[in-house]
C-alpha cells in the first residue's frame, strides 16, 4: 500500500529539482530585460517558506480590544489586571517546564514514533521522520555519562552553558580536548561568564523577568575556567585573545582586558573591530575626570586607525555609551555630536542604541530642555523597517517616552514615537514587560497632562484593559483628567475598574475618586448620578467587606479604614438620591464616621442631618449630629436647631426659646432628646448627663478619648 | 461466510494486508442500530444527558457533528488505526488530566500536522491552576504525537449547564 505512493512522491521530488533548474517545463523563467514581442515581464523575487504567511499576517492588525493571544480566549480565563496577566503566562509556562522534565527524565516514554506509517519503521526509538529537534528529549550529562566530543558540540551550539563544562570536565579538561573545541568553548563561557542564561524556549519567563538595570560592576570571574582554558592554548590565536578581551569588557573586568589588548599589540596579534568596541566601553574605569577620558577615547580611536582596522556601527554606540555614561555638560555633548558628524562622514548612520545614549546625554532630569527628539525621529521614521542590532536597542523607545513626557512634555512628539513604535512589527523593540509597561505609563501620563480629553479618553479606551493596566500612580493622573472633563459616567466606571485591577485597597486612590466625583455630580444626568451613588456605596460595602475579613485573619498589611472625609463624600454622594439603598448607605457610613480618622466635612453632615429629618429618618440625623458635636464643629448648633424645627414641626425661633428651658426630658421622644444633647455638647463642651441615645454615638465618645 | 472471514483474519501469506483485507467484513453482529451510543432511560428519568449524548449516532452531521475531524476515512486516507488510536490515547490524558473538570466529549480536530483538543471544563480550579494544565497537556501531548498541539478550552460554572435533557 506504501510502497506504490513512493513513485509520485519521488517524481515530485524530482520535478522540483527540476524547477530548480530554471528552464524546464518549457518555460524560462523570466529574468530582467526585454523579450522580442515587448512584453516585460517582471523578474522573479525568490521567496523563503514563511513570505506568505507573513504577508497575510501583515494585513491583519493587532485588536486592542481582546487579550494577548498567549491567553486563552475564555472570560474566566482572562486576565485583567497585572498581577494575573504575569501569574497566568508563567503559570502555563511552568507547565510546559513540568512536562519537558517528565520528558528529559523518562526519556524511555517518549519513544513512540507517530508521523510516519507503521511499516517504514527503522529503529524502534525517535524515527519521527522528519525527526524535530524540539519534541525530542534532551540529554541529560552527569558523572556517569559516557560522553564524546560531538556531546561538547551540541552543547556548544544551543548554549547549554552548565552542561558543556560538565562536558568538558568529563572529557578530560584543558589537557585533553583539541584547540578548535577548545577555543568555540572559550568565546561561550566568555559570553556568558560561566552562567547559565534562561533559554530561548522560555518566552514568558524572559519576557517577565525583572529587568534590574544591570549593575555596572566587575563581574568577570577572575582566574575561572575562561583564564584555564586560555593559558593552556598553545598557540594562541586571535580569536582567542578576541574572545577573552571581549568577555572582560563586557563584564566590566576593565583593567585586565586592557591589559590583555596590550600584550596583544606586542605579540602583534591583530584585534578586531568588536574587541575595540568593548574596549571604548571600558575607559570610564579605566580614567578619571572628563578630560582624560576623552583623551584615551580619541586615543584608542587613532590606535584603531593606525592598526587599520575600519570602525561600524558598534564603534559609534559605544563610544556614545561611555560618553552618556560620564555624565552631562557641554563638553560631552558637544564631543557626542563631533563623533556622529565624522561617523556620518564615513558613512556610518547611528542606530536605536546610539540614539537611545544620545537622549541620555542630553536630556537630563534637571537641565535645561533639549529637543533632540525631534531630529532622532525625523531620522528613523524614514526608514521602512527598524532592525535590532544591539542590546540596548529595546530601551530607546521607553527613554524616546520618558523624555516626552517628563522633559519635554509634548503630546504630538510622544504621539509620533508611538506611531513609529506602532509602525510594521516595530513592536518587537519594546523590550520586556517591565519596559513595556513603564513605556504606557508615560504614554498615558503625557496624555492625562498635554493632550485634549476626548483624545486622551481615546487613547485610554484602546489601551486599557487588555494591552496595559495602569499603575496606582498613573491611575490618579487618570482620576485627576476624568474630574477637570466632567465625565460622571467614567468616573463611576472607575471604581469597578479599581477593583478589577487590584487597586481597591489602595485608600488613597478610592479617596481621590470620591473627591473627584463629589466635585462634579453636581451637573450630571440623573442616570449618571445614580450610577455614582451606586459605586459610592459599593466602596462602603467592599470597605466593610475587607475590615470582617480584617478581624477574622490577620495579614502583615491590614487594609487601612476610610477616613472621615472619605465617609463624608459618601453621604454627601449618596445624599443626591432617593434610593432607599443609597440611605442605607448613609446610615453605615454615618455610624461608620466615629471611628474614623480625622474629621468629616462639617457642612455635608449638617445638611444631611436636616434632609434625614425631613425623610422621617429622626435616629439617622440625631447621630449625625452627635457626631458633629462630639467633633466641635460650630456648625452643630445651628444644625441642631434646623434638625429640631424639622422634626417637631417648629419654626426655629420657637425651638431655640425651648432649648433655653432646662426641663425637657419626658417631653421629647428619644431621636429629638438626643438632638437636644448634641445641642447642649456644643454649646458647653460637654454633655448634660450620662448619654444612652444610641449605640454608635457612644462608640464614637470611646475612640475620641482614645485620641 | 464465515469460512471466508476466518480466511482473512487467520491468513498467513499477506499478514501485512490482513487489515486491509479485514476491514471489508463486517464481523460483529450488527447491534449498532439498535444499541450502541445510545443511553438507557432510567426508572427515575433523573439520568443527565448533553446534548452530544441525547442525540443518537444517527443524527451525526443532522443535529450533531463529529467528535474526531480528520482525513483518514477519506480514499487513500493515510494513517487510520494510528489515528484512531491517537485519539482514543488524547480523550483519556486529557480526562485523566483535568480529573473531574472535563464536562463534555473532547472533540480532536486536526489540520495539517496541527491538533486542536476542544472541551469544556467545569470552573472548579482556580485560573493559575488552569494555565499550568494547560501549558502540562499541550507541551506532553505533543511531545508523545511530535507535532503542535493546542487545547481550546470553553470553561462552565458547573456540569448543570451543559445538561441539555434527564431521562
Amino acid at each position: 500500500m506504501y510502497t506504490n505512493l513512493a513513485i509520485p512522491r519521488q517524481w515530485s521530488r524530482l520535478a522540483c529539482f527540476c524547477r530548480s533548474l530554471t528552464s524546464v517545463e518549457g518555460q524560462k523563467l523570466p529574468q530582467a530585460g526585454k523579450s522580442s514581442d515587448g512584453i516585460s515581464p517582471p523578474p522573479r523575487i525568490p521567496r523563503g517558506p514563511t513570505d506568505i504567511l507573513q504577508a497575510l499576517a501583515a494585513t491583519v492588525g493587532t485588536d486592542p480590544t481582546a487579550a494577548h493571544y498567549k491567553y486563552h480566549d475564555d472570560p474566566y480565563l482572562i486576565p485583567l489586571s497585572n498581577f494575573r496577566k504575569r501569574s497566568y503566562a508563567l503559570s502555563a509556562e511552568a507547565g510546559k517546564k513540568a512536562a519537558a522534565w517528565v520528558r528529559d527524565q523518562h526519556p524511555e516514554l517518549f519513544t513512540t514514533r507517530e508521523w510516519d506509517p507503521p511499516m517504514k519503521m527503522k529503529t524502534p526509538y525517535f524515527n519521527a521522520d522528519p525527526h524535530i529537534e524540539a519534541f525530542a528529549p534532551k540529554p541529560i550529562y552527569n558523572d556517569e555519562t559516557k560522553v564524546t566530543e560531538e556531546d561538547l558540540v551540541y552543547t556548544i551550539k544551543n548554549a547549554l552553558l552548565e552542561d558543556a563544562v560538565k562536558v568538558f570536565e568529563l572529557l578530560g579538561g584543558v589537557d585533553n580536548v583539541n584547540e578548535e573545541l577548545k577555543l568555540y568553548f572559550l568565546q561561550l563561557i566568555c559570553f556568558y561568564n560561566e552562567k547559565e542564561p534562561v533559554s530561548n524556549e522560555w518566552i514568558e519567563e524572559r519576557w517577565f523577568s525583572t529587568a534590574t538595570k544591570e549593575r555596572q560592576a566587575t563581574t568577570w570571574k577572575l582566574g575561572g575556567l575562561a583564564d584555564k582554558i586560555f593559558t593552556s592554548m598553545d598557540p594562541k590565536t586571535p580569536e582567542a585573545y578576541c574572545s577573552l578581551i571581549k568577555g572582560m569588557a563586557k563584564y566590566y573586568q576593565a583593567e585586565r582586558a586592557y591589559a590583555l589588548s596590550r600584550e596583544a599589540l606586542e605579540n602583534n596579534v591583530p584585534l578586531s573591530t568588536d574587541v575595540y568596541n568593548s574596549l571604548l566601553v571600558c575607559i570610564g574605569f579605566l580614567k578619571e575626570g572628563v578630560t582624560l577620558r576623552i583623551e584615551a577615547l580619541l586615543e584608542l580611536l587613532n590606535e584603531m586607525n593606525q592598526q587599520g582596522i575600519t570602525p561600524n556601527t558598534g564603534t559609534l554606540t559605544s563610544c556614545l555609551r561611555s560618553l552618556s555614561a560620564w555624565g552631562g555638560g557641554k563638553t560631552l555633548q558637544n564631543m557626542a555630536l563631533q563623533i556622529i558628524a565624522e561617523f556620518k562622514n564615513i558613512g556610518i548612520e547611528p542606530n536605536l542604541s546610539a540614539y537611545y545614549y544620545l537622549l541620555c546625554l542630553f536630556c537630563k532630569e534637571r537641565g535645561p530642555r533639549i529637543d533632540i527628539l525631534s531630529g532622532i525621529l525625523t531620522e528613523l521614521e524614514k526608514k521602512d523597517t527598524l532592525e535590532p542590532e544591539d542590546v540596548a536597542d529595546t530601551s530607546f523607545f521607553i527613554t524616546a517616552m520618558s523624555v516626552c513626557s517628563e522633559h519635554l512634555q509634548d503630546m504630538n512628539l510622544a504621539e509620533r514615537v508611538h506611531k513609529l513604535l506602532m509602525k510594521g512589527d516595530n513592536y518587537k523593540l519594546v523590550g520586556d514587560a517591565y519596559k513595556e509597561s513603564i513605556y504606557y505609563r508615560h504614554l498615558v501620563t503625557v496624555a492625562c497632562r498635554h493632550a485634549p480629553f476626548e483624545r486622551t479618553m481615546e487613547l485610554l479606551d484602546t489601551l486599557i484593559p487588555n494591552i496595559y493596566v495602569p499603575e496606582p500612580t498613573v491611575m490618579e493622573e487618570i482620576i485627576k483628567v476624568l474630574e477637570l472633563g466632567g465625565a460622571g459616567e467614567r468616573l463611576s466606571e472607575t471604581w469597578s475598574q479599581l477593583v478589577v485591577f487590584g487597586h481597591a485597597r489602595r485608600l488613597r486612590l478610592v479617596e481621590r475618586l470620591l473627591d473627584a466625583m463629589c466635585a462634579c455630580i453636581s451637573y450630571q444626568d440623573e442616570e449618571v448620578k445614580s450610577k455614582i451613588r451606586k459605586s459610592a456605596a459599593d466602596m462602603l460595602k467592599f470597605y466593610q467587606m475587607v475590615e470582617e475579613r480584617n478581624e477574622n485573619v490577620t495579614t502583615r498589611t491590614p487594609v487601612q479604614k476610610l477616613s472621615a472625609v472619605a465617609l463624608s463624600n459618601i453621604i454627601d454622594l449618596c445624599s443626591t438620591g432617593e434610593e432607599p439603598e443609597s440611605w442605607e448607605a448613609i446610615q453605615l457610613a454615618v455610624n461608620e464616621l466615629g471611628s474614623a480618622s480625622g474629621a468629616g466635612r462639617a457642612d455635608v453632615i449638617s445638611t444631611v442631618a436636616t434632609t434625614a429629618a425631613k425623610k422621617g429618618q429622626h435616629a439617622l440625623a440625631a447621630s449625625a449630629l452627635t457626631y458633629l458635636a462630639e467633633c466641635g464643629f460650630p456648625e452643630a448648633m445651628s444644625a441642631s436647631v434646623d434638625t429640631l424645627s424639622v422634626m417637631l414641626n417648629r419654626s426655629t425661633e420657637e425651638v431655640e426659646t425651648m432649648l433655653q428651658g432646662t426641663d425637657l426630658q419626658g417631653k421629647l421622644q428619644e431621636s429629638a432628646m438626643a438632638v437636644v444633647q448634641a445641642y447642649r455638647m456644643a454649646k458647653t463642651g460637654e454633655p448634660l448627663r450620662e448619654r444612652d441615645s444610641s449605640e454608635s454615638s457612644s462608640d464614637s465618645e470611646s475612640s475620641s478619648d482614645e485620641e | 461466510m464465515n469460512n471466508i472471514i476466518k480466511f482473512a483474519q487467520s491468513a498467513t501469506i499477506l499478514p501485512q494486508w490482513s487489515p486491509i483485507f479485514a476491514s471489508q467484513f463486517h464481523t460483529s453482529s450488527a447491534l449498532c442500530r439498535v444499541v450502541s451510543g445510545k443511553y438507557r432511560i432510567t426508572k427515575k428519568r433523573d439520568k443527565p444527558l448533553t446534548y452530544e449524548m441525547a442525540n443518537p449516532p444517527h443524527y451525526i452531521a443532522h443535529r450533531k457533528s463529529w467528535n474526531s475531524w480528520n482525513t483518514s476515512s477519506l480514499k487513500d486516507g493515510l494513517r487510520k488505526s494510528e489515528t484512531a488510536v491517537e485519539d482514543e490515547f488524547i480523550r483519556r490524558f486529557i480526562t485523566g488530566t483535568w480529573h473531574g473538570l472535563v464536562c463534555s466529549e473532547v472533540i480532536i480536530k486536526r489540520q495539517f500536522n496541527h491538533i486542536r483538543v476542544a472541551v469544556i471544563i467545569r470552573r472548579a480550579v482556580s485560573p493559575t491552576k488552569m494555565y499550568f494544565l494547560l501549558g502540562y497537556s499541550e507541551e506532553m501531548l505533543s511531545n508523545w504525537i511530535q507535532c503542535p498541539v493546542t487545547l481550546e478550552l470553553q470553561t462552565v460554572d458547573s456540569y448543570q449547564d451543559v445538561v441539555f435533557k434527564y431521562i
